[in-house]
């Protein structure tokens, strides 16, 4: 029993470390308090069994009081409200830091070994004008193992009973007893009658099967079972262990409310893949894939280009390079940011939207405030952005050079050559015809054309061909590439989306989950 | 019986009952309560008394329960009106017993006319009972009513109107019972109506009578009531009755005033008098309440204007910083226009070819139709992003105030942008797109735009002008986007020749006012949904200036 009360009241104070911070304070506060108290209390010893009488004004507390322990220490009267102040009687040896964590000043020891290891408690009423009694009852019946709630026959049906304390107690049913006191002012039928009028009212309060003993304390009808009654409790030693027991389990209830039954599914593929999407996109991940492509074939004209008109390439830069990107990993960290453009305040809302969709789809379901909750653990857009650009400034996009732009650079060359070397045979041999020396210079012949001017077109015509058909190569190239930079920038926008979305709303969807988990384990409904 | 005052209480009554107080604020509960009271009263009471000063003298026996209340009035009646027993509460419909003479008093509905009247049977719960008896003298009516503090709520509640409709109360209590709280909330409530009032005393002990007796006085005098006490002693019922000795003070105060009309007359007038001044008070504090949840309402409305403003700023900066044209806009632009360097425009003569031809066999878009969609989702990102964020600061907002939280959590949705924005946003930017291409075509068919603009054909232009709205105001950081969107240079320049246009600038203006007015109309539907909660739980300024009208009406009648 003991064993099992510990861990469900570990698993409260886990519930409650939850909530902390979650909830309103004024839902939390309520549940740590049931831990602090249900800790302190089975530190003052479990054999103790702390009964307290209470009852409203005129009910005959002070007379059952004095009746159980056999004196007249509590005051007796007419005049109401009689009791002002808690009263103590205890059985056995000293039990004073029990009474001093009860706060209770006025004791008085009983002899007797029969009820040994009582504390009886005569309160105040809670229904007089005097409000400070109604109070100090408040206080003791958070504390008490054994709430007796001492009626009379005019006053077991008042609403400032039921509505003030039985309903709220409803869960307290093995914690508490009604006795009807003031029996001699009825008939024996009447007795029967109003004691299973009370019996119905407990009921309709929401306990079950409650305990209703019939007692007057001026004749002494009844007194002996009331006295079982309490010896029974005082001799099992586990009044303490069912109150803290009833107590995390009211709290559990209490809790419930704000977690639901609704298990949620989690976050979802598709929307993490939406999420990242959104992400790629306010990133500017298809410019610089736009980029890199544009590299390549700006890299490969000037590489295998024509190079007549190459130079005037030369004059235009790199479109990578204009970005800051692309040289090695690291650069973004030596530069801080890349020369993306900033975020617009369309990316933002871009990623705001994607955000808020995906808190919302996983915390579908749940009750207030989880939803809120959820989308408050999201970090916030700006964050993200400069995250998305730090991820897009690290990831190794630079296009690779292929090797065959170094031949082909080669052949262009040799070919501008040839060309050259045809221009000035061609140059010379006309410069020596003008001359009119003749023979100086040959002009051989091959295929009907002499061999300069083969030079001069072909090597222009193959520059050109060359050119072209390296253009065509580059293209698929560029392609080739705007896939590889594609595939090397999404690990670093997915392990964005990951750490600053993804993780922190599944850190909020396991807190519901441990709140449920540890609430059904209070509730009794699950082992650990 | 002054007609002004009849008219003046009837009017307070309207307006009165008229007030919404909706809102969940602290006492709210207790406001409403006060309202119903008061309209209660004057309909239950005020009027009728008014209109028929000679009626009899309803006294109301209230008390908690158990003190005996029926069983003084079988005893007194000498016939059983109202079972009496041990189980509480015993009695859960009234019974009113009066003279056989004085019955048509109270046939008809001129007192509690929400209660249906019966004869014959027992009292049930939301009738009244009437019971003619010869032993009530005439002028006197005695109403049984149910407890006050058990825990049958309905009880109470009736309790409570059956004592507001009292010419004077003969309130029960008992040696047990008369330090209870609730009973002494009863008492000053008559007290601050100046409702006449009898305290019975009910089953004191014999040892206890002088000791119970004095405190009572004692408490009576520190709570000002002023009031005749009547002790009952506790004894052995015979055959249900108290035997006439006992009951003998009760008796007796009944007797004196049935004997004595005027004695009637000072009493009913009493209650009266105390019951007018007391209308003013009451009703005052409703109208105080009212006040307070038209002001808490107000700081509702005025935490969702204020997100719905910035919302609004938000999406005007996003429209001034250029950055809706940033990426593929300018980009989609330079393919419709089709202008820029000589390749670029052989490239885009040829592209434009090869997307019609695409288009026809594949069903792709066209640069148009694909700068058209990026325009309206930029436009739409931005919108619903500021609109959600709106509808969250001001849930957040209403959930720290009492009067709010309410309304967020029995509406969770309420965080949220409304589910029609997504299409209501759409619509409204198509609605928008269209609106610039009619502009631009209407003053082309004007001849009041420049041949450059012209040269752009419709499509173009209308884009032109589009482009020209989110970087107009923002002069040099709008083109310093577009110089980002990575055009070449000299696409730049037509672009920046372009939109340096006064046609452009002049067309640029109104459709940029036109988009504003319809972001304006979103936001304020979106607005609406925290707006609409307020219209309909909240009291207007004009029912509340009415009722203080009213009251003053009152307070100068009577």
């Amino acid at each position: 029993m003991s064993r099992d009360l510990d861990r469900r009241l570990l698993a409260l104070a886990e519930a409650v470390e939850v909530v902390e911070g979650r909830l309103e304070p004024d839902v939390v506060e309520p549940a740590r308090r049931v831990v602090a108290r249900a800790g302190a209390r089975l530190g003052l010893g479990v054999e103790w069994t702390v009964v307290a009488l209470a009852g409203p004004t005129g009910a005959g507390k002070s007379s059952l009081f004095n009746a159980l322990s056999g004196g007249d220490t509590a005051a007796v009267g007419r005049r109401r409200p009689t009791t002002s102040e808690v009263h103590a009687a205890t059985w056995g040896e000293a039990s004073g830091p029990l009474l001093d964590w009860l706060e209770v000043k006025r004791r008085h020891h009983v002899d007797g070994d029969e009820l040994h290891g009582l504390v009886l408690l005569d309160l105040p009423d809670f229904d007089s004008v005097e409000t400070a009694h109604r109070l100090e009852v408040d206080r003791i019946v958070e504390l008490a193992d054994l709430l007796v709630w001492v009626v009379e026959p005019q006053k077991y049906a008042d609403a400032a009973l039921h509505d003030g304390y039985l309903r709220r107690l409803s869960t307290h049913g093995d914690a508490m007893a009604l006795v009807l006191n003031q029996a001699d002012l009825l008939s024996a039928g009447g007795a029967a009658g109003v004691r299973g009028d009370a019996a119905r009212l407990l009921e309709e309060d929401g306990l079950h099967d409650p305990t209703v003993l019939v007692v007057s304390a001026r004749t002494g009808a009844g007194l002996t079972e009331l006295r079982a009654l309490v010896a029974g409790r005082v001799a099992a030693r586990d009044a303490a262990t069912r109150r803290l027991w009833a107590d995390a389990e009211a709290a559990a209830r209490r809790l419930r409310r704000w977690c639901g039954d609704f298990r949620p599914a989690g976050v979802e593929e598709a929307e993490r893949r939406q999420l990242v999407a959104a992400l790629s996109e306010a990133a500017g991940v298809p410019r610089v894939v736009e980029a890199v492509g544009a590299a390549h074939r700006h890299r490969g004209a000037l590489a295998t280009g024509w190079p007549v008109v190459r130079w005037i390439r030369r004059m235009r830069p790199d479109p990578l390079r204009r970005l800051r990107l692309g040289r090695s990993a690291g650069d973004a960290e030596r530069f801080g940011r890349t020369s993306l453009p900033p975020a617009t305040d369309v990316q933002r809302a871009q990623i705001a939207t994607a955000v808020r969709a995906l808190a919302d789809g996983a915390s579908a379901g749940l009750p207030t405030p989880w939803p809120r909750l959820v989308r408050a653990s999201v970090a916030d857009e700006e964050r993200i952005l400069d995250r998305l650009d730090h991820a897009v400034g690290n990831a190794r996009v630079e296009p690779s050079a292929p090797r065959w732009w170094r031949a082909a650079s080669l052949v262009q060359r040799l070919l501008v050559l040839a060309a050259a070397v045809g221009a000035l045979w061609i140059g010379l041999a006309g410069v020596a015809g003008s001359l009119r020396i003749e023979d100086v210079v040959p002009l051989p012949e091959l295929a009907g054309a002499p061999i300069p001017t083969w030079l001069v077109l072909g090597g222009l015509a193959l520059g050109l061909l060359l050119a072209f058909l390296a253009r065509l190569v580059d293209n698929a190239g560029a392609r080739r590439r705007q896939r590889g930079a594609e595939r090397a920038l999404r690990p670093g926008i997915e392990a964005v989306a990951d750490e600053l979305v993804v993780r922190p709303v599944e850190r909020e969807l396991a807190a519901h989950e441990t709140l449920q988990r540890s609430l059904a384990v209070v509730a009794g409904r699950t082992s650990l | 019986m002054r007609p002004e005052l009849a008219d003046a209480l009837s009017r307070l009554r309207d307006d009165l009952a008229g007030v919404r107080l909706g809102l969940e604020l602290p006492g709210a509960a207790r406001a409403r309560a006060a309202r119903d009271d008061v309209v209660g009263q004057i309909g239950d009471y005020l009027l009728p008394r008014l209109r028929q000063m000679d009626a009899p003298v309803l006294i109301v026996v209230g008390g908690s329960t158990g003190a005996g209340k029926s069983t003084i009035v079988n005893s007194l009646v000498g016939a059983d009106v109202s079972a009496a027993g041990v189980l509480r509460p015993t009695t859960r419909g009234p019974a009113l017993v009066c003279n056989p003479d004085d019955r048509r008093w109270f046939e008809d509905d001129r007192v509690l006319s929400r209660l249906p009247r019966r004869t014959g049977g027992s009292p049930a719960p939301g009738t009244l009972l009437l019971v003619p008896a010869p032993e009530v003298p005439s002028g006197l009516a005695l109403l049984d009513s149910p407890d006050i503090d058990s825990v049958l709520a309905t009880n109470r509640a009736l309790a409570t109107q059956l004592l507001a409709a009292a010419d004077a109360w003969l309130f029960v209590t008992t040696a047990a019972r008369y330090a209870d709280a609730v009973p002494w909330e009863f008492l000053a409530t008559a007290r601050e109506r100046g409702t006449a009032l009898a305290l019975v005393l009910n089953r004191v002990p014999d040892d206890a009578e002088r000791e119970v007796t004095a405190h009572l006085q004692e408490m009576m005098r520190a709570e000002r009531i002023d009031a005749l006490l009547l002790v009952v002693a506790e004894t052995q019922l015979a055959d249900g009755r108290l035997p006439s000795s006992n009951l003998a003070p009760v008796r007796r105060w009944l007797d004196a005033l049935a004997a004595d009309a005027q004695a009637r007359a000072d009493l009913i007038r009493r209650t009266l008098t105390g019951a007018l001044r007391s209308l003013p008070g009451r009703a005052g504090a409703v109208e105080g309440a009212a006040a307070e949840q038209l002001a808490a309402a107000a700081d509702l409305r005025s935490e969702a204007d204020l997100a719905y403003a910035s919302a609004r700023q938000e999406i005007e900066d996003a429209l001034r910083s250029g950055s809706l044209l940033r990426g593929e806009v300018v980009a989609r632009w330079h393919e419709v226009v089709g202008t820029g360097d000589f390749m670029r425009e052989l490239q885009s003569r040829l592209a434009s070819l090869r997307d019609r031809l695409a288009a026809a066999f594949t069903g792709r878009e066209l640069p148009a139709e694909q700068l058209r969609e990026a325009v309206e989702h930029r436009l739409e990102a931005v919108v619903r992003a500021a609109a959600e964020r709106a509808a969250e600061r001001t849930s957040l907002a209403w959930s720290e105030r009492p009067a709010g939280r309410a309304f967020v959590e029995s509406a969770p949705g309420l965080s949220r942008a409304s589910d029609e924005l997504r299409t209501e946003t759409r619509e409204q930017v198509r609605a928008w797109q269209g609106y610039v291409m009619d502009l631009v075509r209407k003053e082309g068919a004007a001849r009041r735009t420049t041949a450059r603009l012209a040269s752009l054909g419709v499509n173009g232009a209308g884009f032109t002008v589009m482009l020209a709205v989110f970087a107009s105001t923002g002069g040099l950081t709008g083109l310093e986007a577009v110089v980002a969107g990575g055009t070449s240079a000299v696409g730049t320049k037509l672009l920046e020749a372009l939109l340096g246009d006064q046609a452009v600038r002049t067309l640029a203006a109104r459709a940029r006012e036109d988009l504003v007015e319809r972001v304006d109309r979103i936001l304020r539907d979106e607005a609406e949904c925290f707006a609409g909660l307020l219209d309909d739980s909240v009291p207007d300024a004009q029912s509340i200036a009415s009722l203080h009208a009213a009251i003053d009406a009152v307070r100068r009648a009577s």
